[in-house]
């Protein structure tokens, strides 16, 4: 992997057209879900368990320095000899004067991230040592001269054939490509390291403060061995292993074998507190002696993650990988692109970042495209997304953005009335380009202008917005039961005009009167999403501006990513003595559109499961679902209005379209909807309904091209259907 | 022989282990490939181990000791059918590498996981459970908890140093192809002799 200088799009390709990787991926990808959900049946109440695990490590990292104390204090009171490391190179210093006084020179390793984060076998070799992977996985890579490519199954990337041709290299004889047959030669094989090597190196899943103890939860067994056969023991964890007290240790073990491996528990999860008897020969006879034993404490950065109040964090994560096997990103492309030099996926970029710098973090972390899928899962309860957007905003306050984009942001996106002017200017340019009706490939529509969009076709922008049809949909109902106020976003006002129509008719249907501010704009997520939290806080203020005059109750918008950034505005401006109140004000005042229609729904007593109306299936936007919670809802909509709901598989995977994602990782982008395509497919059903206008736009493009027959509406517009259908038969 | 604690039992909540739980314990070790045989008395158990031996065509058995084993009489009986048995520290030693079967007894069971609690401080405790391909443990099958937690806080009151393991059945890896498969660098059968009777 060129770290250096790396083509994330062309690496992309490469590993879409790798054929082992894709199928076991792929298959792992698939099974993981069902495994998981048949490992956490008995295990009580899952979230609580999250919840507390969440809890734990959070109190933990807070008080680190003094855990930390304790563990060396108990742990050196029992024999071990704890060493404090800063960076990897006080690591392999210490191991080499371990080794020099020991005349020891065969290392025998388990499975561990941290060494592989400081390139520990590779050192020791320099050094002359003999040094034996001896976990299946990382034997097998460091056969093929790879990075692990994944947190638990590092060689996941190869096929059974190039296993056996490793292996038979390795081996000096023919080992025939079948996988058990491989795996009991592998095991005769290095049988002899393992008698024969004088330190065993792990690393630790826990660290137990109260009694200096650490624990090891292996599958294979070599962890085991490396601390049963060799004289010395070393072992290298970094400070987040650190828990206070054994009953921690086995609150995280309820967890990580379940989330990792869909295991009730490994075949193997060990505790070892100081050092154990070990038996050597000398002079042809075994004599029984004490086991060396060696913590190392690896920082390289950590203690700076600890200390800062949003990174701290990541502590909480205990290495199970669950992220990775539910990132869409990750599920195509695995560890070596949507990664950096050790750690893969979301929480990867975030602990490249914090461990290896800016600078490897800047060369993959756009692959998250901020799904959220891995935050329903991760034990430690992380906002990986989140935390990624934060290193982004961190990066934009370093070093600025480019220039292209600086210019934009000043002059367009700041600036309502010049973008909203070009957009129109689009819409006639682009005419001979849009083919028929509406279609668009555009999700955050502003990017079009960032130069991002030659791979695609362009958005087809309306003829006439939303803006300019408002006046004729507005009605005010007779006695309204409150004034709403329609925050369209850029998508619904130039893109799906006829949306913003529907919601203002269902909207005035249960009894609101509806205004739109014409003087409202973009509101601001494309920017934010670059990290210019500047910029966003002028488009706040104009956006604010155009509200407070309307007096509304309520503020409503159809596109959940739009109700989190006007939702955010109280706190993007609340160093602001002007706007303070007042942005504090509006974002109390933000609902999304189908829980809110839910509601008056429900208040109304009309969410009742009707009929005559067509089949549909629902697309769940990742945002809708899990940032703002609300899924239930819009299929009682879609049920109350007539509708056969048919649940598609996987119905909240992400479409594949976000942001500068989808414009830059084209085939990606494409493959993940290519899945959202089959899915709806199979269903068979006549509509693929979502609530989100961004998802409608990329959907909407999968449809055209695969699936010409099903037609994809917001949930506004089955309801304002199906009021239509009412109001003709009534 | 060196151990964690020598006293195990005395540290199980009351009311908090029991038979009860044996059925569940048997069903989620064996979903974890575990071989389990649940028998009345510590005699039958030593009829089970030569058994194994005879069908798996042992010849070489190194046995580190418990109460149950004892009382089974596991080293005259594999003395008896002519298998080669070892049972101090250093010819377990020397012959744990090259040995078929290795036999131990183990502290209690978890149902939830269907896991057993081996006490391996001393070193032929280990030896035994991780060098031969087959590996039979003693239970004794009122000695089961419900939970996970249970164990780590039995574990937390006895603990203080030494060596501990929790074992869910024999080695595996998943790491060729995703393809589940047993016995890699342990043992790659695991057998569970869970005996009823106290000796
Ligand atoms: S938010 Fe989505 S894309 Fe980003 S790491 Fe999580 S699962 Fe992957
Ligand atoms: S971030 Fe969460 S899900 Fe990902 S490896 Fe860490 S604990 Fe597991």
């Amino acid at each position: 992997m060129a770290e250096q200088n790396r083509n994330i799009r062309k690496e992309i390709k490469e590993k879409m057209q790798q054929e082992p990787l894709q199928v076991n991926l792929g298959k792992f990808v698939e099974r993981y879900p069902v495994l998981r959900a048949a490992a956490m049946e008995n295990a009580g109440d899952v979230e609580a368990l999250r919840e507390a695990i969440k809890k734990m490590k959070a109190d933990t990292v807070n008080r680190i320095e003094e855990i930390a104390d304790r563990f060396e204090a108990e742990a050196t009171k029992r024999g071990v000899n704890v060493f404090r490391a800063a960076n990897g190179e006080e690591v392999v210093r210490y191991i080499l004067e371990l080794a020099g006084r020991h005349g020891a020179k065969k290392v025998v390793k388990s499975k561990s991230m941290a060494t592989e984060e400081i390139d520990l076998t590779r050192h020791l070799r320099e050094h002359g040592f003999q040094v034996c992977e001896s976990d299946m996985g990382e034997w097998i890579i460091d056969l093929a001269h790879h990075r692990p490519s994944h947190m638990v199954l590092p060689a996941i990337h190869l096929s059974r054939f190039q296993v056996s041709e490793l292996f038979s290299k390795e081996m000096g004889r023919e080992i025939q490509p079948d996988i058990s047959y491989m795996i009991h030669s592998a095991r005769d094989y290095l049988r002899k390291d393992f008698l024969n090597a004088d330190i065993g190196i792990t690393g630790a899943n826990v660290g137990i403060a109260e009694t200096g103890t650490i624990v090891l939860v292996t599958n294979e067994g070599n962890a085991r061995f490396a601390t049963t056969l060799p004289r010395i023991h070393v072992v290298l964890m970094g400070y987040e292993k650190l828990v206070p007290k054994i009953t921690d240790a086995g609150l995280i073990l309820r967890m990580l074998p379940r989330a990792a491996t869909g295991q009730l528990l490994t075949s193997y999860t060990t505790l070892i507190g100081g050092p154990t008897p070990v038996m050597v020969q000398r002079e042809g006879r075994w004599v029984e002696e004490t086991r060396e034993m060696h913590v190392i404490l690896l920082d390289n950065n950590r203690l700076k993650a600890a200390n800062d109040a949003r990174f701290k964090e990541v502590y909480q994560c205990i290495r199970c990988g669950s992220c990775l096997n539910v990132c869409p990103v990750y599920g195509i492309v695995g560890g070596h692109v949507f990664g950096g030099h050790t750690y893969a996926g979301g929480i990867g970029a975030i602990l490249t970042a914090l461990i290896s710098g800016m600078s490897d973090f800047e060369k993959f972390h756009e692959l998250c495209i901020g799904c959220y899928r891995c935050t329903e899962v991760c034990p430690g309860k992380i906002d990986i997304p989140g935390l990624i957007e934060e290193l982004r905003v961190r990066a934009v306050k370093e070093k600025g953005l480019p220039f292209i984009t600086r210019q934009l942001f000043d002059n367009v996106m700041a600036n309502r009335k010049v973008f909203h002017s070009l957009l129109r200017a689009a819409s006639v340019a682009m005419k001979p380009l849009a083919s028929g009706t509406n279609k668009t490939l555009i999700r955050h529509l502003p990017l079009f202008f960032s130069g991002l969009a030659k791979d695609r076709s362009l958005p087809a922008i309306a003829e006439r917005p939303f803006r300019d049809r408002a006046a004729d949909v507005i009605k005010r109902p007779e006695n309204p039961i409150g004034r709403a106020a329609f925050f369209s976003g850029c998508t619904m006002d130039f893109v799906l005009p006829d949306t913003g129509e529907s919601i203002v008719k269902v909207l005035q249907d249960v009894g609101y009167e509806v205004v739109f501010p014409m003087g409202q704009t973009c509101c601001g997520k494309p920017v934010s999403a670059m990290g210019d939290l500047e910029t966003t806080r002028k488009i706040a203020r104009i956006n604010l501006e155009a509200f407070e005059q309307v007096q509304a109750d309520v503020i409503i918008s159809g596109c959940p990513t739009c109700v989190e950034t006007l939702e955010s505005y109280g706190e993007l401006l609340k160093d602001d003595p002007k706007w303070r109140d007042t942005a504090a004000a509006f974002s109390a005042k933000v609902r999304e559109f189908s829980s809110f229609v839910a509601g008056e729904y429900e208040k109304q007593g009309r969410m009742q499961k009707t009929t005559g109306g067509p089949s549909v299936t629902y697309h769940d936007s990742c945002h809708l679902k899990r940032v703002l919670g609300v899924y239930t809802e819009p299929r009682r909509l879609i049920e109350a209005a007539g509708c056969e709901l048919r649940e598609m598989k996987d119905p909240d995977k992400c479409c594949g379209m976000a942001g500068v994602f989808g414009l830059k990782y084209t085939e990606l982008s494409m493959k993940i909807l290519g899945q959202k395509m089959q899915n709806i497919k199979d269903t068979g059903a006549e509509i693929v309904a979502c609530a989100c206008s961004g998802c409608m736009v990329q959907i909407q493009g999968g449809l055209d091209k695969q699936v010409p027959n099903v037609r994809m509406k917001h949930v506004a517009d089955i309801l304002a259907e199906s009021i239509e259908r009412r109001k003709n038969n009534p | 022989m060196k151990k964690t604690s020598n006293d195990w039992r005395s540290h199980f909540a009351p009311g908090g282990y029991g038979v009860h739980l044996f059925p569940e314990f048997e069903k989620r070790a064996k979903d974890a490939a575990t071989e389990v045989f649940r028998v009345k008395t510590p005699q039958e158990g030593a009829d089970v181990v030569l058994e194994l031996a005879r069908s798996a065509g042992a010849r070489k058995v190194v046995s580190v000791t418990s109460p149950l084993q004892q009382a089974a009489g596991i080293e005259a009986a594999c003395k008896a059918a002519g298998i080669e048995f070892y049972g101090d520290r250093d010819s377990i030693a020397e012959h744990a590498p090259t040995a078929d079967i290795g036999i131990s007894g183990v502290e209690f069971g978890i149902a939830e996981s269907g896991s057993v609690c081996q006490d391996v401080y001393a070193i032929e405790s280990r030896l035994v459970s991780t060098l031969p391909p087959i590996h039979i443990v003693f239970l004794d099958s009122n000695l089961i908890v419900a939970g996970i937690s249970d164990a780590f806080e039995i574990i937390a009151k006895v603990f203080d140093r030494g060596y501990v393991t929790l074992i869910t059945g024999p080695s595996r890896t998943a790491d060729i192809e995703v393809v589940l498969t047993i016995g890699v660098h342990g043992p790659i059968r695991l057998v569970v002799i869970a005996v009823d009777e106290k000796p």
